[in-house]
């Protein structure tokens, strides 16, 4: 019995020890991927704020009404913020193939399903930030229209094709990521359906005189005085 | 040497068959065909009393123009290319005509890269270009214009009109102050549907790669003229007349006459900077006739209405002028813009702060560069609304006063242009 146990103890120390022995290398190995990763995204990140900054990447977010929105969620500069990601994305990168040296059972699969995961990550990740210059864009236009023709309560046209475009950026990336796509798809179908069913009912119901008024200046019967402006030129 | 390839084999077949000319008149496309027939009708009159022993030709641009099916005009002394009814001296040699047609009408860039092609190919030594869009075209206006071109070696010949105190008001408050000040010239009527020019300017416009260019597209005489002011071309202007109005509906709104013309003039300063920048003060131009004309008969225009698209123009566009103008400026106009209608004033040294502003944020490309002129356009309204109220019962003589007054301050403050311009760009992280 006494015998049993110490050659059990024995036993187990040297399993033990043969781990720790087995452990130990591939742990400095995941240690020195890690670091090097370190290294490589901080580098990576480096060069590439010199070229946006290069490039003025920043003048064209600012145009493109991209910056204010980024400053409205508290976020950097987009030359910040592509570098910070290039940055974080190269040392997660690292980060996962010095663990799968580690040869824990399991995480392997897991990390590789992560990394055919990515791709579909970067091209959601476009799609929102084309989507977010998009209807900023658009909507400044609409709000720059609306203003200058004298249209009442311009904000509304310009936060309605702000809305929309969100709408439908939102709904694609989650389509690229593949994410409830029924669902997306569903809820995407009934918010732009009542939206649509809503202004409908708007125009209908509350805007009679409005669309009155557009009819006889469409077909020429108004009988309200026409704006005229000075001859500017 | 001008660019053929672009020129139709039918155009090119009628510029062979007249041969070489000494005068050369362009006409530009307009949707009216009898409007066109009544410009070439002119035309060709004074052609035929004011350059009898010239070779000329005319050259009309034609787009489509739609037969009117009212009432032909007649207002002339006899039809158009009816020789035998022109009365006095009349022409010893054959006046050519000739027809560019294009499918739909052809921007004005187009339209006048035509005439100078033209030009080039026939010799012309003096170019004039009409618009049957205006309505007072006579005779002496076009030999008005050619008589510099063609006798005084003048390069650049551009128009001063009689106008109502009321008329031309981008052109009296903004394009001719700020045109002045920068460049240093004195030429009021930049933007003008007639004009003329040399073959020697001429032939340097036409080899210049601007012709994809926006603001050359849509605004070609300002280019020529404000290339011809840099390059040290003779430039002078001559007084042709009294220029109505267009009738209510015709021609651009607003906004597109802002786009056209205040874009085009932004962007002329970006690509002529090496002009203005070093340039201080500015020095009148020869002059044909009296220094233009103001008349004050009264005008019905709705004011409230353009206060209040100032007032809601400045509110609703807050984030976007917040990117355009200082701080100090903005505040400024929003104050302003608090005022009820009988109080209100724009003051004349923040409007120039705030074109000048919005001219370096051209520059800068802080916003989309049309959207930038775009959302000048409520701003504008404002200035016109506190010019007509504040100037309503003033005098032909008060309004030159004003106008004068307003040009020394554009170019008192030009220095804070140039500062603003040569600033770099501030991007907020």
């Amino acid at each position: 019995m006494r015998v049993t146990i110490v050659q059990g103890l024995e036993q187990a120390y040297y399993n033990l020890v043969h781990m720790i022995a087995e452990f130990l290398p591939r742990l400095v190995v995941m240690v020195v991927i890690i670091l090097v990763g370190l290294l490589a995204a901080y580098l990576l990140g480096h060069m590439l704020r010199a070229v946006l900054r290069l490039t003025k990447l920043d003048r064209v977010s600012e145009d493109a009404g991209a910056s204010r929105v980024l400053r409205m969620a508290d976020l950097p500069s987009m030359t910040e913020l592509l570098s910070r990601s290039i940055f974080w994305i190269t040392w997660l990168g690292f980060i996962l193939i010095g663990v799968s040296v580690l040869g824990v059972a399991g995480l392997q699969e897991q990390i590789s399903r992560l990394f055919r995961f990515l791709p579909e990550v970067f091209i959601a990740m476009l799609i929102l930030f084309l989507g977010l210059v998009l209807a900023n864009f658009l909507s400044r236009a609409a709000l720059l229209a609306s203003v200058n023709a004298g249209i009442r309560s311009p904000k509304i046209w310009s936060w309605s094709i702000r809305f929309v475009i969100w709408i439908l950026a939102i709904s694609m990336a989650l389509e690229e990521l593949g994410l409830a796509r029924q669902t997306v798809l569903a809820a995407f179908s009934i918010v732009f359906g009542a939206s649509m069913l809503g202004l409908a009912i708007a125009f209908g119901l509350g805007g009679q005189d409005l669309a009155r008024r557009a009819l006889e200046r469409y077909l020429g019967n108004s009988t309200k005085e026409k704006y005229k402006e000075p001859q500017p030129l | 040497m001008a660019d053929e390839t672009f020129l139709s084999d039918d155009l090119l077949r009628q510029l062979m068959s007249v041969g070489e000319v000494d005068l050369l008149v362009g006409i530009l496309s307009h949707r009216s065909a009898n409007t066109v027939r009544r410009a070439a009708h002119y035309v060709e009159k004074s052609l035929q009393q004011n350059f009898v022993r010239q070779r000329v030709a005319i050259i009309s641009v034609d787009g489509g123009a739609v037969e009117d099916s009212g009432s032909e005009d007649h207002s002339g002394d006899g039809q158009p290319g009816n020789n035998s009814n022109s009365k006095g001296i009349t022409s010893l040699r054959t006046i050519h005509r000739v027809t560019a047609a294009f499918n739909g009408a052809p921007s004005p860039g187009l339209a006048l890269r035509t005439i100078l092609s033209a030009s080039d190919l026939l010799r012309a030594r003096g170019c004039a270009v009409v618009s049957p869009a205006t309505s007072s075209t006579s005779p002496e206006w076009v030999a008005n214009l050619l008589r510099p071109a063609f006798r005084d070696s003048f390069d650049f010949v551009a128009p001063l009109y009689s106008r109502h105190k009321f008329q031309g008001l981008l052109a009296r408050n903004l394009l001719y102050p700020m045109t002045r000040a920068l460049f240093g010239r004195r030429i009021r009527e930049l933007y003008s549907d007639e004009w003329a020019f040399s073959n020697r300017l001429g032939n340097f416009c036409l080899n210049e790669d601007v012709w994809h260019e926006e603001p050359v597209r849509s605004r070609p005489e300002a280019w020529m003229g404000i290339s011809a002011l840099t390059s040290d071309f003779r430039c002078c202007q001559v007084y042709l007349g009294e220029k109505p109005p267009p009738p209510d509906g015709a021609g651009p709104d607003l906004v597109e006459v802002l786009r056209q013309t205040v874009g085009s003039l932004f962007w002329l300063l970006e690509t002529h900077q090496q002009a203005w920048l070093e340039r201080k003060g500015s020095e009148p131009l020869p002059t044909f006739g009296p220094d233009h004309a103001v008349t004050a008969e009264s005008m019905e225009l709705n004011r409230a209405r353009m206060f209040e698209m100032f007032q809601t123009g400045v509110k609703e566009l807050g984030p976007i002028l917040e990117s355009i103008l200082s701080p100090e400026t903005l505040a400024s106009i929003q104050g302003i813009a608090t005022l009820d209608q009988h109080s209100f004033r724009f003051p004349s040294e923040l409007w120039v702060t705030m074109l000048y502003e919005f001219a370096a944020s051209y520059h800068h490309s802080v916003i989309n560069r049309d959207h930038l002129v775009q959302a000048l356009v409520p701003l504008y309204r404002g200035k016109i609304y506190s010019f007509l109220t504040e100037f309503s019962e003033a005098s032909a003589s008060d309004m030159e006063a004003v106008s004068e007054n307003l040009c020394m301050e554009f170019e008192r403050q030009k220095p804070y242009l140039t500062e603003k311009w040569k600033a770099g760009i501030e991007v907020k992280s």
